[in-house]
């Protein structure tokens, strides 16, 4: 019996002590919080969930900022975009002592206490993409200017039908701050240029086959419409359906949001013929920047908005395009 | 204890000290004593790695806090291992009374004591409601407790989508946030952890101390002796069935004082990880042997793992591996063991997934 338990306890150290060695290859860091010029200091990038398109470019941008600073990054990964996941991950980071934490927080208010500690504990919090009901904890909070977006994607549906007509949004659900940012943004575009009309924005609830059956529905409605803006990937693959069901894939034009691989594709098929990038290396070489800063006890830009690109099949293959597209790995 | 005459409680105590019992329940505290030594060996792996980050106040802190919530669900899943059920809805009930409570909470306004109470009671409430009914159908009406909880899993966690349109709610009032979410007892001991430690305490006491927890192992280890000596075998598999539930209820509200919102999406792995850490402390899913204690050790291991490899900077994907490898390993032994204990005698059946828990019995097929 004590040998059984001795193999327990020895598998589980060669275990540990195995991973542990892994883990050594990564990241060499000078702990310690001794002062000094050339003090490199440790960062760590917690995204809103793992393996996801737009959090990898993400962290590629603040690797690459990161290494031009003298810094290193880690980065850990809740696997759902959920706060019940992300709050033991945090918890860790900030017992191992980065100097400063980067993080996509996942809930406005769940997520508000658990980075207030990591205040309390001396480290320097930047947030990334999505923000806090009080961001005031942070040093700085970088996030596309999700209203910009939307009216970037009516400024697309004006590059794709110059003669104006009447345009379309189909949203999510209502209550997401994000989406519902970029239904407004476009909604007031839309409405401030005379020569299109707005119908307003319709719900899918993130389900391809309601958004067809509403745009469908629409062109019966109006069979005159000229573009639809889709703010996710679900609501334009829906749309598209609609559209080719009423046979108008000439006339109706469908506009996506966000460039992952996904959307790439989709633009690719014709599906959608454009899309809205936000710019996620953008956001993680600001962050990266602002984090330094506060380190450096330099004064920090409370909010930063970042832009858009505009990718249509024009400009896919060329330098921009590619650029724009999100990455699958650095 | 105080209503059974001194016969009837040595009956029931002989039910479950039955020959081959008295050797497995002596093996159950060797696997307590095995699974505390892992834990002892895990820390301090991650001590000598990492002595300036892991050994830290706020690192333990962050450890029991981690802990506190799915150590009051384990309570309450070990009384139902131990009758040889399974209870997998209690993340979903978890959720489910969070949103009721909330929605009580908000309809009551205020952000004091008074509303947390009330915010409380009905969390415990509505778990229990579903306590009883995971019970009931299991008792009463025969369906194998495996398909009464899936069922109850799918529905609680249906109706708080019903009850919210699928949106999180986050009315918390301050107090319980700050004073129970993220409050200090005594200068650093986070409140949850003491609540959590009070719950589980009080599981032991019921467990090894009362009436109530002989008759648990009674009817786990051997039903159809506990009927004959005169233990209700129904009414004591509900009022079992019904403390998890109760206890989830409780979980919900600790869970929106931790994370001041209704988790809706993030609890469809709480009742498997609560599974696997009653499962690592020693509870035998045949039924009839296991401890509260072991079972909160059981649960910090996949905690202290996780803490220790995002530490060290093993990509947290390698947690679970791990933490799989040390499930299945730690029952093997048991399970070996325990085959070797009752010697000549056939192997066990999993009981939660025949026709009603803990009827079966070895003896009787």
């Amino acid at each position: 019996m004590n040998r059984r338990t001795a193999l327990v306890v020895g598998t589980a150290v060669a275990v540990l002590a195995t991973t542990a060695a892994c883990s050594s290859g990564s990241s060499s860091s000078g702990s310690g919080s001794s002062g000094g010029g050339s003090k490199t200091y440790n960062l760590a990038f917690i995204p809103g969930v793992a393996g996801d398109a737009f959090y990898i470019t993400m962290q590629c941008g603040i690797q690459a900022e990161a290494q031009k600073e003298g810094a290193t990054v880690k980065v850990q990964a809740p696997q759902k975009f959920d706060p019940t996941l992300q709050t033991p991950i945090l918890q860790s980071v900030i017992s191992s002592k980065p100097d400063a934490i980067l993080i996509a927080p996942t809930d406005v208010s769940a997520m508000q206490a658990p980075i207030a500690q990591a205040k309390q504990q001396g480290i320097k919090v930047v947030l990334v993409d999505t923000t806090l009901s009080d961001p005031s904890v942070a040093e700085s909070a970088i996030a596309s200017d999700n209203s910009g977006g939307g009216k970037a994607a009516f400024d697309a549906i004006k590059q794709l039908a110059p003669n104006g007509g009447k345009v379309l949004g189909i949203g999510v659900q209502p209550g997401i701050s994000t989406t519902d940012a970029r239904d407004k943004g476009f909604g007031d575009a839309a409405k401030a240029d005379s020569k299109f009309q707005y119908l307003g924005v319709q719900y899918s609830q993130n389900d391809p086959a309601k958004a067809a059956q509403q745009v469908s529905a629409a062109l019966q409605k109006d069979p005159d419409i000229v573009g639809v803006f889709a703010s996710n990937l679900f609501s334009a693959e829906g749309a598209a359906t609609g559209i080719r069901q009423a046979g108008k894939q000439n006339q109706v034009k469908v506009v996506g949001f966000d460039a992952g691989p996904d959307q790439i594709k989709a633009l690719q098929d014709g599906t959608v013929q454009a899309l809205i990038a936000q710019q996620p290396a953008t956001i993680g070489t600001d962050g990266v920047q602002q984090a330094i800063k506060a380190l450096k006890g330099q004064p920090t830009t409370k909010s930063i908005k970042t832009g858009f690109t505009i990718i249509t099949k024009d400009n896919l293959t060329s330098s921009e395009g590619q650029a724009a597209a999100y990455k699958a790995s650095c | 204890m105080s209503t059974a005459s001194a016969t009837d409680t040595a009956d029931v105590a002989q039910v479950v000290e039955e020959p081959e019992g008295g050797r497995l329940r002596g093996l159950a505290r060797l696997q307590v004593l095995q699974i505390v030594l892992l834990l002892f060996v895990t820390v301090a792996v991650f001590s000598i790695l990492r002595p300036d980050t892991f050994l830290t106040l706020f690192n333990f802190r962050g450890i029991l806090q981690n802990t506190s919530i799915l150590a009051v669900l384990g309570v309450g899943m070990t009384f139902v291992i131990i009758t040889g059920g399974i209870d997998l809805s209690i993340g979903s009930v978890l959720v489910f009374s969070g949103v009721v409570a909330d929605k009580v909470m908000a309809a009551q306004g205020g952000q004091g004591w008074g509303t947390v109470l009330l915010g409380a009671g009905v969390a415990v409430l509505s778990g229990l409601a579903w306590g009883l009914l995971n019970g009931f159908l299991v008792a009463k009406g025969k369906v194998a407790p495996l398909i009464v909880t899936l069922g109850s899993l799918s529905a609680a966690l249906g109706f708080a989508q019903i009850i919210t349109g699928g949106l999180d709610l986050r009315d918390a009032p301050r107090k319980l946030v700050d004073k129970i979410g993220f409050g200090n007892v005594a200068g650093q001991v986070p409140t949850l952890a003491v609540i959590a430690a009070l719950v589980v305490v009080g599981g032991m006491i019921l467990l090894h101390r009362t009436r109530f927890g002989l008759y648990t192992y009674a009817v786990g280890s051997n039903a159809e002796a506990g009927r004959r000596v005169g233990v209700n075998v129904d009414r004591h598999l509900i009022k079992v069935y019904a403390l998890a539930g109760l206890l989830a209820g409780f979980g919900g509200i600790l869970n929106l004082a931790f994370f001041q919102s209704t988790t809706i999406g993030g609890q469809s792995n709480t009742a498997l990880n609560v599974i696997a850490g009653v499962a690592i402390g020693g509870t035998s899913l045949f039924g009839g042997v296991g401890t509260v204690f072991g079972t909160v050790m059981g649960l910090f291991i996949p905690i202290v793992l996780q803490n220790g490899f995002i530490q060290i900077n093993v990509q947290p994907f390698w947690q679970q591996v791990v933490v799989g490898a040390v499930l299945v390993a730690v029952v093997y032994i048991d399970q070996a063991r325990r085959t070797a204990a009752v010697r000549g005698g056939s192997r066990p059946r999993l009981p939660f997934l025949s026709r009603s828990g803990s009827r079966t019995r070895k003896e009787t097929e």
